[in-house]
C-alpha cells in the first residue's frame, strides 16, 4: 500500500505549512496569484465545471443506492471532493451545510496522527458523526476516502447523509430527549471503517445490533463509500488527463478563486457597517416522562448577533451575550456552527465565482467558549443543534438581506429561515417489525419574505437549499401512521408588505401497530424563534401539538361521517376536538408522551416565515386571493392587513378597494393613538427591570448572559440605566 | 456585465416587475451601477430635496439635511443624527398580552407573553411602521446597522460623501 503525500513533507506538516501560509499571505495555502487561471480561464472554468459534475454525478447515483426515504426522497446527502488538507474545492447540490464539517473531520485525523496509525492507504475508508471532530449532530454521519495518484496522496472524497435512525434513548435521529452525549446514539469517532473499497464486516455488525432501522445507515454507508470511489476515479482519471502537477496547483487555486469571490460578492452586494439582530427559543420539558433531573427543565435562550462588514469585505459574526450550553440535545459544536455559515454563504452570496471552502475562508466565526454555540464541555449532546442554529442563522439572513436593501439589491432581501420541526418515531411497524425512523416532510417549510414579494409556501428549508417534502406515499410504506390530512396552515407566514411563506400541518391515523413511539424537537415553545423585517411581523412559530387517543375515527369512518383533515384555525377549539371523541391531547414543547395505538390521531405542524414591510401596504387584490386559496383567513385579511373583501356572484372574495383605503386608515389612526414615544416606554420600564420583575426563565436568561458576557453586561446597564449584575444577583 | 434602464429599477423596488423578468436578474451577473439608480429611484419617490445617501429600510433612509445626516421617514419625519438608534426617537406600540398579540395572529397558537413581547416602531408622524420586534420582556432595544457610511462611499463607491 502507498501512503506518500504529493509533497514530500507529511500531511500533517503540510496542512500546518498550509495554514502558516494563509497567516502570512493572506491567500489560501500562500496562493497570491492564479497563475493557471490567468494562463486560460476558460480551461481553469472547465476543470472545476468537471469536478462539481462529478459530485453531482456521485450524489444522483447514491442516491438510488440508499433505502433511506430522507436520502432517496428528500436528498439529505452531500458529496465533495477536497485537498490532501482537507479544504473543499467542489461539491454537489443537497445539504451543503457538512461540505465544512467534512473538511474539519479531514483536518482532526491528519491532526491526530492518523498518517501513522491507524494509517492512511489507498482504499481506506474513515466514518465520524461525533460533532466535537467534525459534524453537525449524530445522525450526520460522513465517510471519507482518500484519493491516491501515482503513489502520493492528492485529495479525499467524502460524502454526508442523515441518517433516519441514529440508536439514541429515543428513537429517529434528532434525538431530543439526549441530555448527555451518552444518550444521543451510535458514536463513530473518525473511524477506519473500511479498508480495499469495503467496509469492515464488524463495523457493519456493530451498526446492525445497535440501530433501531439498521437498513438506513447500512444501505447509506454503501451509497456513500460509493460515491466516494466514483469521485476518487474521477479525479483520478482527470489528473491523468491533465497531470498531477497541475491538479496540485489548480485544486489550490480553485479554492483562493473561491475566497477571492466570496470577498468581491461581499464588496458588490452589501454595505460596510455593523448589523444587529436577534431571536429567541423556548425549551419547555418539566413534567415530561423521561428527563434526567440535570439541569433546569425550562430554558429561554437568548440569540444576539452582531455581525461586521468590513471594508474588504471580510463578514465577522459574534454571538456574544447568547446563552450557556445545557444539559438538553440542542447545544452546537464550532463545526456546526461552521456548517450554518456556509450553507447560508452558498444560498445568498456565492451564486457566482467557484463554490468551496474559499467563501468559508473570506469569513469568521466569534463563538464565546461555553456558549451553546462553543461548549467547553464535549460531553454535551448536540443531537437537535439545529433547534438553535436554524434560528441564530435566520438572523444572519436578516442582517444580510438589511445590506442588500441598502445597497440597491432588494431582489435578494430574504427575511430568512425558521426552525423546521422533526418528528421521530419507532416501536413496532405496520408490518410488525422493529423499526426507527425520522421524518422529513419537514425538508419544505414556509421561507421568509423576500423584499419584493410573499416567501415561498411549503418549500424552503435553510439546511437544504433543494427543499422537498416527500411523497405521502414513500413516507406511509415506512411507518405506521395513515396520512388523512396534509393542509396549509392559514396566516402561519408571518404578516407584512409581503407576507412570510406559509407552511403546512399533516394528520395522521396511527394504524397496524399497538406500539408507535413519537418524538418531536426542534420547535420553540413560548416564544417564536423568527422575526420580520422592515416591519414584517415574525412567523407564529410556537405550535403546540394536539392528538386524540383512543378515537372514535374507525367508527366514524364505517358511518360515512365526516372526518377531520387538520386542525381548523379555532385556536381554541381544534377540529380533532369538534369532529373525535377520544382522549383530546395538547401538548407544548417537545411531544414525549407514552406509545400511542391504532386508531389514534396525531398532527404535527411546520414553521412559516417572517414577513417584510408594513402590513398596511399589502396588496389586496392579492391578499384576497390568498384568502380564496387558505393561506389566510378572513379575519387576518380585515383585523391584520386591514382589507376589507366583498364576495362575488360565485361567492369567492374580492377586494373592496374604497373600503379598504377608509379601513387602513382609520387602523393607521388608531396606531398612532395607541403608540407612545419610546423615550416614556422606556421609562415605564425601567423600574421593572430593576426590580428584575420577570418569569423565573427571563430572570435566568438575563443572569446567564450577564454571568458570561461583559458585553452584554455593559449593553443591558446603559440601555435601562439600571446595574444589570445588581438587579439580577450576579457576582 | 449588466445594466438595467431606471424604470425596470423602480419596478423592481416596487415589487411590479413581472416575475420572468425579476427572475432574469436574479440569475444574472449583478449590476454595477445598481447603487446610484437605486437611490436616484427612492430619492424621485420621497417628496422632499434632501439627498439620499444610504436607505436602511423599506422607507427610512439616511440624508444630508440642514440639520446634518439624519434618519429620515419616507413622510419627511427626521429621526435625528444617523449614527444614534433611530427607534429610539421612535414611537412604540408593545403587545404584551393575549389580547394584544391575538390581534395579529387571530388563528394561531401565540407566545407567552411573560416571555416574549412583539414590538412596534413606528413613525410618529404618518404611522409607517417600521420595524418589529420579539423579545423578551426586558431585552434592550436593538440598534440595527450602524453602516460605515464614509468607508462606502471612499473604498466601494469610489464617490465623494459630502
Amino acid at each position: 500500500m502507498l501512503d506518500k503525500p504529493a509533497s514530500a513533507l507529511r500531511i500533517r506538516e503540510r496542512l500546518l505549512e498550509s495554514e502558516r501560509l494563509m497567516e502570512e499571505t493572506g491567500c489560501y495555502d500562500g496562493i497570491t496569484e492564479l497563475k493557471l487561471r490567468n494562463q486560460d480561464p476558460l480551461k481553469f472554468e472547465t476543470l472545476h465545471t468537471k469536478l462539481r459534475a462529478y459530485c453531482v454525478s456521485a450524489r444522483e447515483m447514491a442516491r438510488r443506492i440508499s433505502a433511506s426515504p430522507g436520502v432517496r426522497e428528500v436528498g439529505e446527502m452531500v458529496v465533495a471532493i477536497y485537498t490532501p488538507e482537507g479544504d473543499a474545492i467542489a461539491l454537489s447540490n443537497g445539504i451543503m451545510v457538512h461540505v465544512h464539517t467534512m473538511s474539519r473531520f479531514i483536518k482532526w485525523m491528519i491532526r491526530e496522527g492518523y498518517e501513522e496509525n491507524p494509517g492512511i492507504r489507498d482504499g481506506d475508508i474513515f466514518a465520524n458523526n461525533d460533532a466535537f471532530i467534525g459534524t453537525v449532530q449524530v445522525p450526520d454521519v460522513m465517510d471519507v476516502v482518500p484519493i491516491f495518484h501515482s503513489g502520493k496522496l492528492v485529495g479525499w472524497a467524502g460524502a454526508v447523509c442523515h441518517e433516519l435512525e441514529a440508536g439514541g434513548i429515543t428513537p429517529g435521529g434528532d434525538v431530543a430527549l439526549a441530555q448527555e452525549r451518552f444518550t444521543e446514539g451510535l458514536f463513530v469517532c473518525a473511524e477506519k471503517v473500511g479498508v480495499d473499497d469495503e467496509l469492515r464486516r464488524d463495523y457493519v455488525i456493530r451498526c446492525e445490533r445497535n440501530l433501531r432501522m439498521p437498513i438506513y445507515w447500512v444501505l447509506d454507508e454503501k451509497a456513500k463509500v460509493a460515491s466516494c470511489i466514483d469521485m476518487r476515479e474521477s479525479v483520478k482519471a482527470l489528473i491523468d488527463e491533465i497531470g498531477l502537477d497541475s491538479w496540485m496547483q489548480i485544486s489550490k487555486e480553485f479554492i483562493e478563486e473561491g475566497r477571492r469571490a466570496q470577498l468581491a460578492r461581499t464588496r458588490q452586494l452589501t454595505v460596510p457597517g455593523i448589523y444587529r439582530g436577534h431571536t429567541f427559543y423556548g425549551h419547555v420539558t418539566a413534567g415530561k416522562p423521561g428527563y434526567q433531573p440535570l439541569g433546569d427543565p425550562d430554558w429561554l435562550y437568548n440569540m444576539p448577533i452582531e455581525m461586521e462588514i468590513t471594508t474588504d469585505g471580510k463578514i465577522v459574526m459574534d454571538f456574544e451575550g447568547t446563552q450557556p450550553w445545557g444539559y438538553h440535545s440542542m447545544n452546537c459544536t464550532p463545526a456546526g456552527m461552521d456548517g450554518g455559515m456556509f450553507v447560508t454563504l452558498t444560498q445568498h452570496m456565492n451564486f457566482e465565482g467557484l463554490v468551496n471552502d474559499g467563501a468559508w475562508m473570506a469569513t469568521e466565526l466569534k463563538l464565546p467558549a461555553g456558549t451553546w454555540t462553543n461548549p467547553d464541555n464535549e460531553m454535551v449532546a448536540t443531537a437537535t443543534s439545529w433547534a438553535l442554529l436554524l434560528p441564530a442563522y435566520g438572523v444572519f439572513q436578516r442582517l444580510l438581506s438589511r445590506s442588500f436593501i441598502a445597497r440597491g439589491f432588494v431582489e435578494e432581501a430574504f427575511v430568512g429561515q425558521v426552525n423546521s420541526p422533526m418528528i421521530e418515531m419507532g416501536g413496532t411497524s405496520q408490518y410488525g417489525t422493529p423499526f426507527g425512523m425520522a421524518h422529513f416532510e419537514c425538508a419544505a417549510a414556509g421561507s421568509g419574505a423576500l423584499a419584493i414579494k410573499d416567501g415561498l409556501d411549503t418549500a424552503y428549508v435553510g439546511w437544504n437549499p433543494e427543499s422537498d417534502m416527500g411523497n405521502i406515499e414513500i413516507w406511509e410504506q415506512n411507518m405506521p401512521m395513515l396520512y388523512i390530512g396534509r393542509s396549509i396552515v392559514p396566516n402561519s407566514g408571518g404578516a407584512g408588505k409581503y407576507r412570510g411563506g406559509c407552511s403546512f400541518l399533516s394528520t395522521w391515523l396511527i394504524s397496524k401497530t399497538d406500539h408507535l413511539r413519537l418524538v418531536t424537537s426542534e420547535h420553540s415553545s413560548r416564544v417564536f424563534d423568527n422575526g420580520g423585517l422592515c416591519g414584517g411581523y415574525p412567523a407564529p412559530t410556537c405550535q403546540k401539538h394536539r392528538a386524540v387517543r383512543d378515537s372514535n375515527i374507525f367508527e366514524l369512518a364505517g358511518k360515512g361521517e365526516p372526518l377531520p383533515h387538520h386542525t381548523g384555525t379555532n385556536p381554541h377549539r381544534s377540529e380533532l376536538e369538534i369532529r373525535l371523541e377520544g382522549e383530546q391531547v395538547t401538548v407544548e414543547g417537545p411531544y414525549i408522551t407514552a406509545p400511542h395505538k391504532t386508531g389514534d390521531v396525531f398532527t404535527h405542524s411546520y414553521n412559516g416565515g417572517g414577513g417584510y414591510g408594513d402590513v398596511l401596504e399589502r396588496d389586496p387584490v392579492k391578499t384576497a386571493w390568498d384568502v380564496e386559496n387558505g393561506f389566510l383567513t378572513p379575519e387576518a385579511a380585515e383585523g391584520v392587513f386591514g382589507i376589507v373583501l366583498d364576495e362575488d356572484a360565485e361567492g369567492f372574495p374580492v377586494a373592496n378597494l374604497e373600503a379598504t383605503k377608509r379601513h387602513r386608515a382609520e387602523m393607521r389612526a388608531a396606531r398612532l393613538a395607541r403608540a407612545k414615544p419610546v423615550s416614556d416606554w422606556i421609562a415605564s420600564e425601567r423600574e421593572r427591570v430593576r426590580a428584575a420583575d420577570f418569569a423565573p426563565e427571563v430572570k435566568k436568561m438575563y443572569a446567564s448572559a450577564i454571568r458570561l458576557s461583559p458585553r452584554f453586561t455593559r449593553d443591558f446597564s446603559d440601555f435601562w440605566g439600571v446595574d444589570g449584575k445588581a438587579a439580577f444577583g450576579v457576582e | 456585465m449588466s445594466s438595467y434602464s431606471k424604470e425596470v429599477i423602480a419596478d423592481l423596488v416596487a415589487g411590479t416587475l413581472p416575475w420572468p423578468q425579476t427572475r432574469r436578474i436574479m440569475s444574472a451577473y449583478k449590476d454595477d451601477d445598481r447603487f446610484f439608480k437605486y437611490v436616484a429611484v427612492l430619492q424621485d419617490r420621497v417628496g422632499w430635496q434632501d439627498r439620499i445617501l444610504l436607505p436602511v429600510s423599506d422607507h427610512l433612509f439616511i440624508c444630508e439635511s440642514a440639520e446634518g445626516r439624519v434618519t429620515k421617514c419616507e413622510c419627511g419625519h427626521s429621526f435625528g443624527d444617523y449614527r444614534k438608534n433611530w427607534k429610539l426617537a421612535a414611537s412604540i406600540v408593545v403587545r404584551d398580552s393575549e389580547e394584544a398579540l391575538r390581534e395579529i395572529y387571530p388563528n394561531s397558537d401565540l407566545p407567552d407573553p411573560e416571555w416574549m413581547e412583539i414590538r412596534e416602531f413606528i413613525c410618529p408622524e404618518c404611522g409607517t411602521l417600521h420595524e418589529v420586534e420579539a423579545a423578551a420582556p426586558g431585552y434592550p432595544i436593538v440598534h440595527d446597522f450602524e453602516p460605515d457610511l464614509e468607508g462606502f462611499y471612499r473604498d466601494w463607491l469610489g464617490q465623494p460623501l459630502g
